[in-house]
């Protein structure tokens, strides 16, 4: 009866992330725009007031300081909404659980899913084409996949973990959100990681979401390919990240119905 | 078909609510944390379902009975003891209950039987007939919302009983929709009880435990303390009711007289 993966997992995720499209973001056209448009609305904030300071690490140009930040928020805000978002799906759907038997990883996942599906139509084609202004390399358009599939198994094992904790522990929303506070604080979103002293640097860089905006701006702002050690790197604490979503998840589920 | 073997379920009761993580970590760290206590909920439950067979569950509240359904359907898993179902599984839900009020009819039909385990293809093509069923033509593209409750227990009533399973887990009555509906669903629960389906019903209304269920099962305590044939079972029940009642009659009747002396 426990099998690894319930066979009714995709049919699931595939009905509940539809339910989650149509629902929350209903009349989509406008949250897609709206995903696409809030980074730039903020990089601009950003870059009216720190544009001065630190256009000198970005050649001398505003517009690249603008399109770093842009990449920043997009990244950042992907995986703190996502998880968040994901946070108290099991808990929500104690009601529908208590009475039929359903994966509980559906839950998360769908709401992952859906996240990533509507912020992603909004921001990729941004992204895609600030690579091709800056690069006029195709090649690095695709290449953006890389570090997209690192965020994206960072999401998932992270959105395992706290929508697993939550079940157990309620007051997990106030700590997480907590920790997504110090997570955006310890990303280099408004700031080149270069004025970050040596030292401190050395910590910051253990915040995988830093690895992946860097990585990232290397590709689609300059013609250089990221340092192989730093795709590495992220695809690495990716993949230790999702293994580590799953295995948590595995060992929470068997007494989830307890507390639901 | 539906087989249990000496299941016991414990669980957790529900009056302390400590689930604080901080809370729990001070506990832990001042070495105040106790486990939380537990509760037996079904004690011993044996029992042999065969495919085919109505089976009325009767019982006074918090027995057990609705626990009973939820270890069938694989929604709680015994502290001890085995269950083992063979075949697919519908529970019938309450009134709303799977449904998301903000997607269309159609929408719905096809996340609730997902839900229930259908695979989404075999869901879409069964829309019209459920449709048809429930006399919800015209609604297609409403939102669940919009629809009267009546119509909301249509719906569910024409999904849960058109999802091919084997097996449908019923909670409390069929009071479903307006006479003709009901006439109609009648007829479907008749022609379920021709088929080949297994029917485990639970129900406070003896009526239709007695119409519907060859077969009963009273559980009180966690514990099943009759099994056989429905005439036989219910009799035992409402005799063992009345006795219970008579007994609380007897005691406040003292009580009464006492004070009054």
């Amino acid at each position: 009866m426990t099998k690894l993966v319930d066979p009714r997992l995709a049919d699931t995720v595939g009905v509940l992330f539809q339910r989650t499209l149509k629902t929350r973001y209903r009349g989509s056209f406008l949250g897609v725009l709206w995903s696409a448009v809030s980074p730039f609305a903020m990089a601009a904030v950003y870059s009216a007031i720190f544009g001065h300071v630190f256009a000198a690490q970005y050649g001398n140009s505003v517009v690249r300081y603008a399109s770093a930040v842009y990449i920043g928020l997009a990244v950042s805000q992907l995986f703190i909404a996502g998880t968040a978002q994901a946070l108290p799906s099991i808990v929500a759907g104690s009601g529908l659980l208590n009475k039929i038997r359903i994966p509980f990883e559906a839950f998360p996942l769908s709401i992952v899913a859906a996240y990533g599906f509507q912020q992603l139509v909004g921001t990729l084609p941004v992204l895609a084409i600030l690579t091709l202004i800056d690069t006029h390399d195709p090649l690095h358009v695709i290449a953006l996949l890389v570090p997209l599939a690192s965020l994206a198994m960072l999401i998932v094992g992270v959105a395992l973990i706290v929508s697993g904790a939550d079940v157990f522990f309620r007051d997990i929303p106030y700590i997480y959100d907590l920790a997504t506070f110090f997570i955006l604080l310890t990303c280099p979103i408004f700031y080149p990681a270069s004025i970050v002293a040596p030292n401190v640097l050395r910590f910051l860089a253990l915040n995988p979401l830093f690895q992946i905006i860097e990585e990232m701006r290397a590709l689609i702002l300059t013609n250089d390919w990221p340092d192989p050690a730093t795709t590495a790197l992220t695809l690495g604490e990716g993949a230790l990240l999702f293994a580590a979503g799953i295995a948590a998840f595995a060992a929470m589920r068997s007494h989830f119905m307890e507390e639901l | 078909m539906i087989k249990l073997d000496r299941v016991r379920l414990e669980r957790r009761t529900r009056e302390e609510h400590a689930q604080d993580l901080k809370a729990r970590l001070f506990a832990l760290f001042t070495g105040r944390y106790r486990s939380p206590r537990r509760k037996t909920v079904l004690d011993d439950v044996s029992l042999a379902i065969k495919r085919g067979e109505k089976i009325g569950i009767i019982g006074p509240n918090g027995a057990g009975k609705s626990t009973l359904l939820k270890m069938i359907c694989g929604v709680l898993h015994p502290t001890s003891g085995s269950v083992r179902v063979d075949g697919r599984v519908a529970p019938m839900l309450e009134l709303g209950a799977g449904f998301d009020p903000d997607l269309t009819v159609v929408d719905n039909i096809v996340l609730y039987g997902v839900l229930l385990g259908v695979p989404r293809r075999d869901m879409i093509q069964r829309i019209d007939a459920i449709l048809a069923f429930a006399e919800l033509e015209d609604y297609r593209e409403f939102p669940v919302r919009a629809l009267s409750s009546g119509m909301m227990a249509r719906l569910g009533f024409a999904i849960a009983t058109d999802v091919p399973a084997e097996i449908l887990l019923i909670d409390e009555a069929l009071s479903v929709g307006d006479e003709s509906f009901r006439a109609r669903s009648r007829e479907r629960i008749d022609s379920l009880w021709h088929a080949d389906r297994t029917i485990v019903l639970v129900s406070h209304d003896l009526t239709t435990v007695r119409s519907i269920c060859d077969r009963t099962i009273w559980i009180a305590h966690g514990r099943v303390m009759g099994d056989g044939p429905t005439e036989d079972v219910v009799r035992e029940y409402v005799r063992s009711v009345d006795q219970t009642a008579i007994a609380l009659l007897m005691r406040a009747r003292k009580a009464t007289a006492e004070r009054i002396s």
